[in-house]
């Protein structure tokens, strides 16, 4: 997802198109981040070989590349800040504080805004990225997860995993305007590349939430089980659709699958077997390649999209959280 | 710090124009005052003894256990941010009685001024009174931390929702973890007290269940008279013509089962009472969101660690908050009909929680906690059920004695 919606970031503002090309180096490495070993590892995209291990603040989670690829955001739950990652020298070079527990965030470069959810002090902190400053903190139901900003900027969208609540956030005022009731434990978001549907998975009730982001309603669900597992084990996280919009990817948690989803039906085609815990997934900006964090094996799987098929998996660290590819 | 507190204050109010300049820029939600509110009670016995600080020698304090007022607490807390949605406000009163025995009648005077949710932190004795006074009135009395097998089997009351583990969910977790190392061969350490001999039989009883054998019951003395060494020493209670895999020591009093660990006459584990307790919560367990959990009562308690009867508060306003999230209602009879419906609520333990039809027992998974560390969680693995493994624990509806849903 972080990709995707760093592509769809592109696309809306023409001016960085042609800056990008510029700057970026598009090594195609492959960036990890580790939950428990609090480090980031960096994989070159065709041997899978380790090339760096970067130590950064403890718990690293999600992870941002600036549009340009020069800097890597990682929001570090335990010390409660945003690691800036130099991402030609692959060191830290500066920090954000944000508030209790950071998850997941968005960027928005247009504005200079990160909006991140504050997992411990419910709340979406909105943060001037320049500055370092936090400029306001909206409350939101407790534990606070998944966080999209709209192309325009105007919207933000961040789930209460404890409220089952979907926050619709004016962006600009720092208030919620409307509150979306979803299924149980709310995580991640991903959106359809027309900006109509707002898709959010939800954990315990093992489910993918569709909601039409005009009239703010859910418009349908998506139930997931894979061959020989118990609905009791799926439990959906991660999700990231193809930059056309026709096919969706979920990670299925304890069923250590991941779902293949045709957008326009809602139809699940089939599974893929990864490791243990599919958490976070991105894919590779060619849509070819589908890599999947494995948060309780350790370890990175890479599944070819066109044959279905997972095609390795390498260990990474302790307790992988969510992947981004500099391309 | 003051250059940056000015820079704050610039981009504030330079945000601030941006919002004023904006055509039809909508403006904040004014908090409107809910018009409809549901009252949850929280019911308590002062000087409860199962609260008392548990003393090593005199003034050494080796636990400290509180009511688990603060789990109801942290309940409310989280609903806080459904109040604008539902036009509902939650609020949490706390009724403190004097003796197990006056609980029915506060229960009851509350209820007729129209609350119809209590928790209930009270000892088994005082069950059967308030069952009885309570009977076919519109009201959910939430068990927060009585394990008795008896309040669901006998009582068997439909006013009744028994969030705590019964204590055959309990030991049924344990034996299945044990089962699964095939540590079959149980020697069991009983003491005088009746919740001893009550956790001791329905440890022998899930022992049957899941096909491990207690190789021997002994039973023991606290205390260091040399004449009743052959009760009172480990080693000599241990040292039977048999070999064991693990000593289950029944011990409500957290204080001979102290010198078991390595004062056994073989190096074998020790589990019930101390060093694997089968748990309904523990303030380590890192998976499915449970961390946020144990922080956030941490702060409301002020540094207690989460326990069992906590995590059954804290469940209960969950559901109770759940009920008029999903039927957008204040409606009792709604509200009730939800959580005693089919339905699913987010325990943070894993598989979701609901309530058993027949005895109004919440279903749920057991931790089996060492000191620092969530050992396992059953039901274990392998251990399968023809419609949901959480029934595998506990009394299941064919062996029930209570049919609630008939």
């Amino acid at each position: 997802m972080n990709g995707h919606a760093m592509r769809k970031f592109a696309f809306a503002i023409p001016f960085l198109l042609i800056v990008v090309p510029a700057e970026a180096k598009d090594t195609g490495l492959i960036y990890v981040s580790n939950e428990k070993s609090n480090n980031i590892i960096v994989l070159d995209p065709k041997t899978y070989k380790i090339v760096n291990d970067i130590k950064v603040s403890r718990r690293p989670r999600d992870m941002h590349f600036s549009a340009d690829h020069t800097k890597l955001y990682i929001a570090c739950g335990d010390e409660d800040v945003i690691d800036v990652l130099d991402v030609a020298k692959g060191e830290v070079t500066g920090k954000i504080a944000t508030g209790s527990s950071p998850e997941t965030f968005a960027i928005d470069e247009q504005h200079r805004r990160l909006y991140v959810s504050d997992e411990e002090s419910s709340s979406l902190a909105i943060i001037d990225m320049d500055q370092g400053v936090i400029l306001t903190q909206v409350p939101t139901g407790a534990e606070p997860e998944g966080v999209m900003a709209s192309n325009d900027g105007k919207t933000v969208y961040v789930t209460s995993e404890v409220g089952n609540l979907v926050h619709v956030v004016d962006a600009a005022g720092g208030y919620v305007t409307d509150d979306i009731v979803v299924g149980t434990r709310p995580r991640r978001f991903t959106a359809t590349p027309d900006g109509k549907e707002l898709w959010v998975s939800t954990e315990l009730s093992g489910e993918v939430y569709i909601i039409d982001r005009e009239k703010l309603v859910v418009t349908g669900k998506i139930e997931f089980l894979p061959p020989g597992m118990r609905k009791s084990d799926v439990t959906p996280v991660g999700l990231t659709m193809t930059s056309d919009g026709k096919t969706a990817y979920v990670t299925l948690g304890h069923a250590n699958n991941i779902a293949v989803v045709d957008v326009a039906t809602r139809a699940v085609q089939g599974y893929i077997l990864v490791g243990k815990r599919a958490w976070g997934a991105t894919l590779s900006r060619d849509d070819k390649t589908l890599y999947v964090t494995d948060g309780l094996g350790d370890d990175l799987t890479v599944i070819d999209t066109a044959s279905r098929k997972a095609t390795i998996s390498v260990p990474v660290g302790r307790t992988p959280w969510g992947v981004v590819i500099d391309e | 710090m003051s250059n940056r507190c000015f820079t704050l204050a610039a981009l504030l109010l330079v945000s601030s124009l941006a919002v004023a300049a904006a055509q039809n820029a909508p403006s904040p939600p004014q908090p409107a005052t809910p018009t409809q509110h549901i009252k949850i009670a929280f019911v308590q016995i002062d000087g409860d003894p199962r609260y008392e600080p548990l003393r090593g020698y005199t003034r050494t304090i080796l636990k400290t256990p509180g009511h688990p007022f603060a789990g109801a607490e942290i309940g409310v807390d989280e609903a806080a941010p459904l109040t604008r949605l539902l036009n509902t406000d939650f609020t949490l009163d706390r009724i403190s009685v004097k003796s197990p025995a006056e609980v029915a009648p506060a229960v009851l005077a509350a209820a007729n001024a129209g609350t119809h949710f209590f928790l209930i932190d009270a000892p088994a004795q005082a069950y059967a009174t308030l069952a009885t006074a309570l009977h076919g009135r519109n009201v959910l009395l939430f068990n927060v931390s009585a394990p008795d097998d008896s309040l669901r089997r006998d009582l068997c009351s439909a006013e009744m929702i028994h969030v705590y583990p019964s204590r055959a969910q309990l030991m049924d977790g344990l034996v299945q973890y044990l089962v699964s190392r095939k540590w079959s061969n149980l020697l069991v350490f009983e003491g005088p007290t009746p919740e001893d001999t009550a956790m001791a039989g329905t440890f022998s009883r899930s022992a049957q269940k899941f096909g491990a054998h207690v190789i021997a019951n002994q039973h023991f003395k606290p205390g260091t008279d040399p004449r009743d060494r052959e009760q009172n020493d480990p080693a000599l209670l241990s040292a039977i013509n048999r070999d064991f895999d693990i000593v289950f020591v029944a011990d409500s009093d957290f204080d001979f089962v102290r010198s078991v660990p390595y004062h056994l006459v073989r190096p074998r584990p020790v589990v019930g009472s101390i060093d694997l307790e089968p748990v309904a919560w523990h303030w380590t367990w890192e998976h499915n969101g449970a961390p946020q959990v144990n922080s956030r009562f941490e702060k409301k308690s002020g540094g207690r660690h989460m326990e069992g009867p906590d995590w059954a508060a804290w469940v209960a306003v969950k559901m109770i908050v759940q009920s008029t999230l999903r039927t957008h209602s204040a409606d009792f009879a709604e509200q009730r009909a939800f959580i005693l419906g089919d339905n699913d609520f987010d325990g943070d333990k894993g598989l979701a929680v609901s309530v058993r039809p027949w005895d109004h027992q919440v279903r749920q998974a057991v931790l089996l906690a060492a000191p620092y560390e969530v050992t396992g969680s059953a039901p274990i693995e392998g251990f399968l059920h023809q419609t949901n493994e959480l029934d595998t624990l506990g009394d299941d509806r064919p062996e029930s004695q209570c049919h609630l849903d008939k």
